[in-house]
């Protein structure tokens, strides 16, 4: 579904990914960890095609196509979701109008039918009942004055909605107590599905004792250093990222991923 | 004198025309003023932004009473329902439709003169019209005839009321001027809903001044649409004076025309009076939309908030001007005004200036200007859920402006003028 190939890109004029590689097939969880600085989220903002991240070099295929070359929408359209660290606030647009507004842009593009607001209501409150949260976020502007929680919450039922056949969730678990953090991560259970592709990326363990990936890799310095099943996320855990800069992947007994290109 | 003012002024009539004298006296003070002062100029402070080459150019040219039609030409459905509708054209009085409830009365202008109704001649004579930046008001005084007079008993609720206002094409252009009082008595509740659409093809200009008395603990909400063709001038005042405990909410919005200028303000008279002033305006093309909004705090305890939203495109021009002075003795009044802008394309231009002055004790004030663009991040989380590029930024736009329409008390009517924004939203360019 996804290939990453020697992915290199730049922010602001600084090298941050130098030479990422990457395959995602369907129905898989990849989980992305990393310090600080390692580039995660340039990852997500990359793949989502957000201005100012310039690719210098690698591929992006997606689906059989060339992801680099399309605009942000038309990633949407695909079948790209990017769930935000920090989900924008929007006064003045109605949650439920952008929804349908977006949801009905991309059925356009993949020549669909338009849905008419009351087949819209029906599917909002399906994906409500699925992933069991209430109707409140619906008639608010988007994001605006939402808690933390609300707001993450509000980008798993956009996902639900837009049913994307890759997910990317973007540090989904900062700034979330436990409760949240559950509420979440069920509802992303909730949505795996064997058509769909998540990439879940995050700095803590923690979110993934709730969303069991298939597999875990290690970002550091711009580059996968490391791959492992889940119970590599419980090593980083034990021994945090410090043994990254001591070059001491070997000990966490983990198979190391093969860089295509190092500088 | 421009060559315009000096045409208008030729144009007037050389008598006081008819009606009781102090009718024919205020006339006549009128067109001494206009005689002297002329039209304002770029010269005066309140005028530096807007010149009025364009009506000039137009060979504009004083209407002088003519028959109107029995039928308007073509009229543009009403944004919403009222109890008791007017139909305005050319300036006169031409329709009036539905059943007024009971306190309610509505006459014509000429009907009310005739009639000497109790507090008109106080209202009219209580115009301002001392600078030489008054010329419109003053040409309006000194042809002082058509227009209308609204009353609401004291304590009751005159529900909606509709002016539907238009010009009628013409081969010449034509300046109208009309003049609407508005009374209300102690307790009394008035929405007014005004909506200004002219045919196409249309270079006439209206000036209306509108006068407005609000009683102790009255209630006056004021709805003003105006979406006139972009050969169309309107030039409009209003004037509201507020007793002890009144309340005026104003909810303007200019999404045409092509010279468009709103002088409007609020006197609080009384004290606890809240003055409330909302308003957006959409421009593009070469429209030029100038709107000053003053409030004179002159009583304590009183609250006022200036909201306006602008987006201007193509080569339009903005002008907002919000002004507050909170008087001697005014003391504990709250003042908030917020102006903010988008500019969308490099040639257009908005100018906005708050203004603010204190001469009160223990008041709240706080003002803010701003011209900005769109919020890129917004734009981007848009688009990364699939609108593109255009539709993301209509619907930011139109949500800015949104702001000013969700304040409407009556949510329905708040959907359909948003509706209508979003159908004339300028692009960037």
């Amino acid at each position: 579904m996804l290939r990453i190939t020697n992915l290199h890109a730049r922010v602001a004029g600084k090298e941050i990914l130098k030479g990422l590689s990457l395959e995602l097939k369907a129905g898989e969880i990849h989980a992305i960890m990393g310090p600080n600085g390692a580039g995660k989220s340039t990852l997500g903002n990359v793949l989502a095609g957000r201005e100012g991240y310039e690719v210098t070099d690698g591929e992006v295929i997606f689906n059989g196509k060339n992801l680099l070359e399309l605009e942000p929408e038309e990633r949407a359209c695909e079948g790209v979701f990017l769930a935000f660290q920090y989900p924008v606030e929007i006064p003045g647009v109605n949650n439920t109008y952008f929804l349908r507004a977006a949801l009905n842009a991309q059925r356009k593009y993949r020549g669909e039918e338009i849905l008419d607001s009351v087949g819209f209501l029906r599917l909002v409150r399906e994906k409500l009942k699925i992933l069991n949260i209430g109707d409140e976020l619906l008639h608010r502007a988007v994001n605006e004055g939402f808690s933390g929680g609300e707001k993450k919450r509000n980008e798993i039922f956009q996902m639900a909605v837009l049913e994307p056949s890759l997910a990317i969730l973007d540090e989904t678990d900062s700034g979330l107590d436990i409760d949240a953090l559950k509420t979440v991560a069920e509802g992303v259970n909730r949505l795996r599905s064997k058509d769909r592709g998540m990439i879940v990326v995050t700095h803590y363990q923690r979110l993934l004792d709730h969303i069991v990936p298939d597999r875990v890799h290690v970002l550091a310095d711009g580059q996968l250093v490391a791959t492992g099943g889940a119970d590599l996320a419980l090593k980083l855990e034990e021994q945090g990222y410090a043994w990254l800069e001591d070059g001491g992947i070997q000990t966490l007994n983990t198979d190391p991923v093969k860089q295509t290109a190092n500088p | 004198m421009s060559r315009l003012a000096t045409q208008l002024a030729a144009d007037l009539p050389g008598e006081s025309g008819s009606g009781l004298q102090w009718i024919r006296a205020l006339r006549d003070t009128g067109a001494r003023h206009f005689r002297k002062h002329g039209l304002p100029t770029r010269k005066d402070e309140a005028w530096k932004y807007t010149a009025l080459g364009v009506l000039e150019q137009g060979g504009l040219r004083l209407a002088t009473k003519t028959e109107p039609p029995s039928t308007p030409s073509s009229h543009s459905p009403p944004l919403a329902q009222a109890g008791f509708n007017l139909t305005m054209l050319d300036g006169q009085l031409l329709q009036q439709s539905g059943t007024p409830r009971a306190g309610l009365t509505v006459l014509s202008l000429a009907d009310a003169l005739s009639k000497d109704i109790n507090g008109l001649q106080v209202l009219l004579e209580s115009l301002p019209q001392g600078n030489s930046g008054d010329g419109f008001s003053a040409l309006n005084t000194a042809t002082l005839d058509s227009g209308v007079l609204v009353h609401v008993a004291a304590g009751t609720d005159g529900g909606r009321l509709m002016i539907n206002w238009s010009t009628q094409a013409r081969e010449k252009s034509l300046l109208f001027n009309t003049r609407v009082c508005v009374i209300l008595e102690p307790d009394a509740r008035l929405e007014l809903l005004e909506q200004f659409e002219s045919p196409q093809g249309n270079s006439n200009t209206c000036n209306i001044v509108l006068q407005a008395d609000l009683g102790e603990n009255a209630d006056l909400q004021h709805i003003r649409f105006q979406q006139e063709s972009e050969g169309a001038g309107l030039i409009t005042r209003t004037e509201v004076s507020q007793q002890t405990d009144s309340e005026y909410a104003y909810f303007g919005f200019d999404l045409g025309g092509g010279l468009v200028r709103h002088d409007l303000h609020a006197t609080l008279l009384g004290s606890g009076a809240k003055s409330d002033l909302s308003g957006a305006y959409l421009l593009d093309g070469k429209r030029h939309v100038d709107n000053h909004a003053r409030v004179d705090h002159q009583a304590a305890g009183g609250f006022s908030e200036q909201f306006f939203r602008g987006v201007a495109s193509g080569s339009a021009k903005a002008i907002f001007n919000t002004a507050v002075c909170v008087h001697p003795g005014a003391d504990e009044t709250e003042a908030r005004q917020s102006n903010a802008n988008i500019l969308l394309s490099a040639k257009a231009e908005i100018n906005t200036k708050p203004e603010l002055e204190i001469y009160a004790d223990e008041v709240i004030a706080s003002h803010g200007a701003t011209v900005g663009q769109l919020d890129e991040q917004a734009v981007f989380y848009l688009r990364s859920r699939g609108l593109n590029e255009q539709e993301a930024r209509q619907l930011l736009t139109t949500a800015f402006c949104r702001s000013v329409s969700d304040r409407l008390r009556d949510p329905q009517l708040g959907e359909v003028i948003s509706q209508r924004m979003m159908d004339v939203m300028p692009q960037a360019e």
